[in-house]
């Protein structure tokens, strides 16, 4: 709604970090050169010729980035086209490429970074970028390494079938188009639908002064379906959205059938949802999405950035209780296909599975290279960032709840007054009071152990280690969402996945009416 | 610092489009330089620069619409991807509402200097820069209380930016601008444990409109500091004063459903309650694009339509929409503007300690967290901080809350508007005083 250059430039409230799934048609991106290509299973560096740049380039910007002491340097090429195409009143009328192409050049100190980007590949334009980052540092010169070695042991994670660069778009209209015609046919109340669809492929390419050259291939694409409805003179809109790093193969029957169910149901089941009471209630949160719960309860306070700084709740909690032994909690980079899955951090760090809460105790907090060294322990393969232009940040991934020993139906029956949370769209958390929200689109009363009236539009709000210590009860039906959800930090976007099994949450203050 | 290239540029792309097969299209090319000096705890944490450029095309084909951006403004790149955007809108839909705005809504517009551009940017230096992000700093460890300071984060930003749109109807436009943004931020340690964080800033277009920043630095950490030994309150239906920084939060949900997108879409409230009640007549407030030296403010908007004055409430009832040039087209409405520039309210005329000692009970909201509106409905859920206010002034902090209720009902119960409309935001809000507001808490 507001100006560009307003949005750019307008203060983002600091101390906060978010989350929400990504708007309909939000990312409306474009193309240019040379499609991208991914190389060999893990083969040489396949992308000098994609950048147009060599070695010695490379090894010519670290040791103008290291010329004022720098400890540490990395370069961090990026080369991203992502396309839109978008369906509003029953056509296929609109669609966008988006091309960002650009390095990074990145300078540490101990903890002091020194960050420049350009979108220009010449030696001068680089060699300019690197000497502002350098500025960071003071001392004498040191140097770039002498020979360059290409990281191995990267996993194939998100390997396409049907790669994006060979689909036409009149291959992807007919998605588009069908499920319009069939939101439309599936309830009469439905009286609008917009359906947005997005792919992306983008090859990043991190140089560092250890010597390292790591590049990954990361594909992504989403699908939203959005619909207004309208009963007796009321109206309802909602969405539902589904996202992963895939190829169009994506696309399967049961998937679209999937969006498209959702979508309309999570709609017209508005028109008979209330709002529930205000006030302390059992919070009884349904296998899925509800890992926004863990989001924002723990995991921003757990990015080792905020612990380093002192300015996390968590800060001194590290090997403590901070939950019940039923209650193990991690980020994992290691979902196959998922939104959050990654081969490679982007500082070129392996990327696995890290342990947060080990049975109520926590274990690890997640690391970018700079409070890995802080810590002096191994790098957790968190270091992320939106594109080049902006420094890697310690960021989860995809963050669930493992499964726990109750069922489902117990917990419900458990509960004699409270709520289910079945839907969210967004989230937030104050790191250091570690006092977090998150908005519930859809969900029901529970009155003596069964779910009596769906509720809707209600705001949940919580302190993350007290409703973590609050946390009793853990379903066997651990689910991870698919949906189009981006986490934002320090003025930067990353997608994300989210996890849970159906849990309950003995008080959680709900922001109801009457 | 100018860069006269960036017109040439949008031009060259246009060409580009119409010989590739474009009957009418629209380009936007910028270059921008922005600066960070981040410091934390006595020494510099981040320094960042970059002048980034950026070029973005619509294409209006065969009655086709496609659109792209780029980063890469090699000419063969730029050549390569406007060829490939005239294929990709050649495999759409026809839309007959897509076509470049009328001619007639580029002429009109203001003649007055908005000052946006500082001229002295470029004098600016990495050591002042440096100097006032630790002078921020200082004066945040300053305050009575800083022992209980547990880290102090401040950053000063600086950026310029150059923005040239053509459009093939005759349309060429360019602005230029200059920011400047100093924030502070706190984090105290609260003896129950926790680590509240609170911040202050500042954002202007001049250098020299910049406000004392000693003073910027200790209201961070006072901020902060009150925040110690905030609990949460008891549920309630209370009376609601919102601190004019915070305000512009609530009234950001006004602003989505007032868009024709979403009256087309059927996704407003709004619709069809132009010239009805919405607010009480305090709720009094106009686009305002052409404040000199405003956040928002610009001669022309993204489609080079000029910018004019749109009354949006008056004394509560519902006077304008804004309406872009495509979706103007659909509901055959005329275009206002194609998004929020400033805003500019009808102020009351006490003060925000005024406001309190006349509302006597309630609580004076300082900040939001999290919670969401649905712009269809009306209804909305926000957690909220902020301070009791007990006898008329400021008692105990509160935290961990929320409020819910519905729009069209909570603008009804608006019965006061602060003199003080807050500077650094391009919404300029007042504290605002509502009655009657579900406060969730114990």
């Amino acid at each position: 709604m507001s100006d560009d250059r307003i949005s750019r430039r307008q203060f983002m409230g600091v101390s906060a970090a978010t989350i929400a799934a990504a708007a309909m048609g939000e990312s409306l991106l474009g193309c240019s050169r040379a499609a991208v290509r991914p190389t060999g299973a893990t083969g040489g560096i396949g992308y000098f010729g994609q950048f147009g740049v060599d070695e010695p380039l490379v090894r010519n910007t670290l040791a103008a980035a290291l010329g004022r002491g720098g400890e540490y340097a990395d370069l961090f090429f990026q080369h991203r086209i992502t396309n839109y195409m978008g369906l509003e009143d029953g056509e296929v009328n609109r669609a966008s490429i988006n091309t960002e192409l650009g390095v990074g050049v990145r300078v540490v100190k101990g903890d002091q970074t020194g960050y420049a980007y350009t979108e220009d590949f010449s030696p001068e334009s680089l060699k300019r970028a690197a000497e502002t980052a350098a500025a960071v540092a003071e001392g004498p010169a040191r140097q770039a390494p002498p020979s360059f070695r290409v990281s191995d042991g990267k996993a194939q994670r998100y390997p396409m079938q049907v790669s994006w660069e060979g689909v036409e778009p009149k291959q992807k209209l007919p998605i588009l188009a069908d499920l319009n015609a069939r939101a439309l046919k599936a309830d009469a109340r439905i009286k609008k639908v917009s359906l947005s669809l997005t792919d992306e492929v983008g090859v990043i390419l991190v140089a560092d002064s250890l010597g390292r050259l790591v590049e990954d291939f990361q594909p992504m694409t989403t699908l939203s379906l959005s619909c207004t409805a309208e009963e007796k003179g009321r109206r309802e809109s909602n969405r539902y959205g589904s996202a992963g790093r895939a190829g169009f193969e994506f696309y399967s029957p049961e998937r679209l059938d999937r969006v498209l169910s959702e979508a309309v149901a999570r709609t017209t089941i508005l028109f008979e949802a209330g709002q529930p009471p205000a006030g302390e209630l059992p919070v009884v949160l349904a296998a899925g999405s509800s890992g926004i719960l863990l989001h924002e309860a723990i995991g921003h306070g757990m990015e080792a950035d905020f612990n380093r700084k002192g300015v996390s709740i968590f800060a001194d909690r590290m090997g403590k209780p901070v939950a019940k032994p039923i209650v193990s909690i991690v980020d994992d980079g290691s979902l196959d296909g998922s939104r959050g899955a990654i081969n490679v951090d982007d500082e070129g760090n392996l990327a696995g599975r890290t342990v947060l809460v080990d049975q109520g105790v926590l274990a690890s907090y997640m690391h970018d290279s700079i409070s890995a060294k802080h810590y002096g322990v191994e790098p957790t393969g968190n270091g992320r960032r939106q594109s080049y232009a902006f420094a890697p940040v310690p960021r989860m991934r995809a963050t669930y709840m493992l499964p726990g020993p109750h069922t489902k139906d117990e917990i419900i029956a458990s509960v004699k007054k409270g709520i289910l949370a079945e839907t969210f769209t967004n989230g937030q958390v104050q790191i250091g009071a570690g006092d977090f929200t998150f908005y519930v689109k859809n969900g029901w009363l529970i009155e003596d152990g069964k779910l009596s009236r769906p509720i809707k539009d209600v705001n949940l709000i919580g302190n993350g280690p007290k409703v973590l210590e609050q946390i009793d009860m853990v379903a066997d039906d651990m689910a991870i969402d698919e949906g189009t959800w981006m986490c934002g930090k320090d003025g930067q976007s990353v997608p994300v996945s989210l996890g849970m099994p159906t849990v309950r949450v003995a008080s959680v203050t709900v922001g109801g009416r009457g | 610092m100018t860069n006269p290239s960036m017109l040439e540029i949008a031009r060259r792309a246009v060409e580009s489009a119409k010989a590739k097969g474009a009957s009418e299209a629209a380009a936007a090319a910028g270059l921008s330089r922005e600066v960070k000096v981040g410091w934390r705890d006595g020494k510099v944490e981040k320094i960042s620069e970059a002048t980034s450029r950026g070029l973005s095309l619509q294409l209006y084909v065969d009655g086709r619409y496609s659109a792209v951006s780029t980063s890469d403004l090699r000419a063969e790149a730029v050549e390569d991807f406007v060829g490939k955007a005239v294929a990709l809108a050649r495999a759409l839909a026809p839309d007959p509402f897509r076509k470049l705005p009328d001619p007639e809504l580029y002429q009109g517009q203001a003649e007055i200097d908005l000052e946006l551009e500082d001229p002295g940017y470029d004098k600016i230096t990495a050591e002042q820069r440096r100097r006032i992000a630790q002078a921020l700093e200082e004066s945040a460890r300053a305050v009575k209380g800083a022992e209980a300071i547990v880290s102090v984060t401040t950053d000063f930003s600086d950026g310029w930016s150059e923005t040239a749109r053509v459009a093939s109807n005759g349309f060429e436009g360019v602005r230029r601008d200059t920011a400047y943004w100093p924030v502070a931020e706190v984090t105290v340690r609260d003896p129950d444990g926790r680590r509240p964080e609170e911040y202050d800033y500042a954002g202007v277009c001049h250098f020299g409109d910049l406000p004392e920043l000693a003073a910027l630095g200790r209201r961070a950490a006072e901020r902060a500091l009150q925040r110690i030994g905030s609990k949460k309150g008891e549920s309630a239906t209370l009376t609601l004063a919102i601190d004019n920084r915070a305000s512009g939060r609530l009234v950001s949900y006004l602003l989505g459903p007032l868009a024709a997108s979403a009256l087309q879409q059927k996704h407003s409230m709004f619709e069809g309650k132009l010239g009805q009640q919405i607010g009480s007549p305090m709720l009094d407030l106009a686009d305002d694009p052409l404040i000199v030296r405003g956040l928002g403010s610009r001669l022309f908007d993204r489609e080079g339509i000029a910018a004019r004055r749109l009354p949006v409430f008056e004394a509560g009832v519902l006077r304008g929409y804004y309406v872009d040039n495509y979706y103007g087209r659909k509901l055959e409405m005329r275009p206002t503007t194609s998004g929020t520039t400033n805003l500019a309210w009808k102020l009351g005329e006490k003060s925000q300690a005024e406001l309190l000692a006349q509302m006597k009970e309630g609580i004076l909201v300082t900040g939001f967290l999290g919670g969401n509106s649905n712009g269809t409905t009306g209804d909305f859920s926000l957690g909220i901080q902020g301070f009791r206010v007990r006898g008329g002034v400021l008692a105990e902090p509160v935290a961990e809350m929320n409020i819910s209720g519905n729009h069209l009902e909570l603008w009804k119960r608006l019965v006061a508007v602060g003199n003080d409309p807050f500077a650094y935001s391009n919404l300029r809000t007042p504290t605002l005083v509502f009655e009657g507001v579900q406060v969730a808490g114990t």
